[in-house]
């Protein structure tokens, strides 16, 4: 019983890693326009289904997967100039619906390029599953975390020690008066939609060899980045973090212990709760922007 | 206004029903659920500002409520489509609790989450059929008359006009104005003794009661139901019929079902040609691509160019 409750914890932090990466994007793009990105998780299915779709005809596993991202913060960059920017000056309500078309429309598109088929994608190295105190994680969760560690810290480098990342934040801090500084608040709405799908797009790649690739995955991931996102607290990235890790626990003990089924059922709960006991999430600040 | 022209819309149904042929009824009838669905929508969305992306799970609870009811119990689908309006409003008034605290940007991301795990419940709960769905479920029924495709749109369509009708009753009382203050700005309204968390609370549940209401016909009309018939892409598609129309607009909420369900057959009929290789939900692509036009072009829906043209 506690061997497979232990086993539940390690496939859940291979799970959580990849929420993490989808909810920083959620944050990022929170954080500096205000606006939550419901297509987000579609960035994700782009990635995975392009470096599946690369790999599958015959490109080489990591190259496919560079491509994949940068093919992920194109979309990106093109969500951003096609859709959100010519409705900058709608109300909160409208932009939201906006980035549900996207969702939708990506989602459509997507079975356009690579039909209903899932893809595989093999993993980036071979090797056995890795032993752990007698639960074993699988080679992928390497990359998975490795690549967690990565963006996490850049992003943590970017915006406490660079000149740019000062600027984001006191943009976020304070959008009119940053703007009276000469800071383009425009320019970095375009950089956060980009580097956000860059990042969703990373965790697609890292997820496609566990879970294979296919149209409609962008959803769940998703919504489950949502939950993660708005679990540590809609805009602190180390609350992504812990989010991520928190949600794919609790996803997996819950699908284990009982069924499968309610796993998603399970990360809504939380979702839920946390809106209504603590919307400022786990490690967000208690002050809401209006 | 909304009663007479309803009554007018009501008799056109009734009469073009007889030469249509019983595919095409069959859509009207679609549309009429459709449009009821929206006309409840709107006024959530449209007059009191709020945001819901988990309506098709309203229209499934009403779904699965009259089709457990007469599946099981045998009880007739008159009675049925009253039950699933009313424990679609439980539901809504038990969410209603958690979600209506929440504004916006959380609100939208609540709806969203509710409609899901509402979903997951049909799918995991087998006595209403689990992943399988309920299937011959029983048709309406007066005396030994069992409905067919006109009955249905007819019935669809009279409830439509029902729906307008108090729908526009209740828009221009102190309610309907209370709720435009609302979305106006709700501590304002709050500041000038309007009740905003009652009456976003009422008007949720209302929504609830005009899907519930619809669902539980939709489900004797197709006799078959399971959990992909209320998916989110359902929820969606609400959401493009309100914008479409115009948010804040009933006649919009017609004209939104008209349109989608329209383009909805239309894709699926021409697209597979253009594109052989199109399957699935290919169709979802047009419909984020239009709502995302639309919202840029035309935020206030067709209805509102059409009153405009009307004034100029």
């Amino acid at each position: 019983m506690m061997a497979s409750l232990w086993q539940y914890v390690l496939s859940g932090v291979v799970d959580g890693a990849i929420f993490a990466l989808v909810a920083a994007g959620f944050v990022l793009i929170y954080q500096v326009t205000g606006l939550i990105n419901f297509a987000q998780g579609e960035f994700a299915m782009i990635g995975a289904m392009t470096a599946a779709a690369l790999a599958t005809a015959g490109m080489p596993t990591l190259a496919a997967a560079g491509i994949a991202v940068l093919a992920a913060a194109v979309v990106g960059a093109l969500c951003y100039l096609l859709a959100i920017r010519p409705a900058r000056k709608s109300t909160g309500v409208t932009l939201i619906f906006i980035t549900l078309g996207l969702d939708v429309a990506l989602r459509g598109l997507a079975l356009f390029v690579w039909g209903t088929n899932p893809l595989s994608l093999n993993a980036f190295s071979s090797g056995n599953a890795i032993a752990l105190f007698g639960g074993a994680l699988p080679p992928q969760a390497m990359w998975v975390l490795g690549s967690d560690v990565i963006v996490f810290a850049a992003l943590y480098l970017f915006f406490r020690h660079t000149y740019a990342g000062t600027a984001v934040r006191a943009a976020v801090a304070n959008p009119p008066i940053a703007s009276t500084f000469g800071i383009p608040l425009r320019t970095f709405a375009f950089w956060s939609f980009v580097v956000a799908a860059a990042i969703g797009g990373l965790g697609g790649v890292m997820i496609a060899p566990i879970t294979s690739a296919t149209y409609d995955m962008g959803l769940t991931l998703g919504l489950a980045g949502f939950v993660a996102a708005v679990l540590g607290g809609l805009d602190s990235l180390p609350g992504a973090l812990v989010g991520g890790f928190v949600l794919g626990i609790v996803e997996h003990v819950a699908g284990g212990l009982w069924s499968t089924g309610w796993e998603q059922g399970v990360g809504f709960l939380i979702l839920v709760l946390v809106l209504v006991l603590r919307p400022q999430g786990l490690l967000g600040r208690a002050t809401r922007r209006a | 206004m909304y009663g007479r022209t309803g009554l007018v819309l009501l008799v056109v149904v009734a009469a073009i029903v007889w030469i249509l042929p019983s595919y095409y009824t069959g859509l009207l009838t679609l549309i009429g659920l459709y449009a009821l669905v929206t006309i409840g929508l709107n006024l959530f969305m449209g007059y009191a500002g709020q945001v819901s992306l988990g309506q098709a799970a309203f229209f499934g609870v009403g779904a699965y409520t009259s089709a457990t009811f007469a599946v099981k119990a045998n009880i007739t689908p008159w009675l049925g489509m009253v039950l699933g309006a009313i424990v679609a409003a439980l539901v809504a008034y038990a969410l209603s609790f958690v979600a209506l605290r929440l504004r916006e940007n959380l609100l939208a991301l609540a709806t969203l989450a509710l409609g899901i795990v509402i979903n997951v419940v049909f799918n995991q709960w087998d006595f209403i059929g689990g992943t399988s769905g309920l299937k011959d479920i029983p048709g309406f029924t007066i005396g030994s008359f069992t409905f067919d495709q006109r009955a249905y749109a007819i019935l669809a369509w009279a409830l439509v006009a029902v729906g307008i009708w108090f729908a526009g009753n209740l828009v221009r009382s102190s309610f309907g104005r209370s709720l435009i203050a609302i979305s106006a700005g709700e501590l304002g309204a709050q500041a000038l003794g309007v009740h905003s968390e009652r009456l976003k609370r009422q008007t949720f549940v209302l929504s609830a009661v005009y899907a519930g209401a619809a669902g539980a016909i939709y489900a004797s009309q197709a006799s078959y139901i399971d959990p992909t018939s209320f998916s989110f892409l359902l929820s969606v598609n609400f959401v493009l019929m309100s914008v479409i129309g115009g948010l804040r607009s009933l006649w919009g909420a017609v004209i939104g079902a008209t349109v989608v369900v329209a383009l909805g057959q239309i894709l699926q009929n021409v697209v597979p040609v253009v594109l052989p290789s199109a399957r699935g939900d290919f169709q979802s692509f047009f419909l984020g691509v239009i709502l995302i036009a639309m919202l840029i072009l035309l935020p206030r829906g067709i209805t509102s160019r059409l009153s405009e043209a009307r004034r100029a």
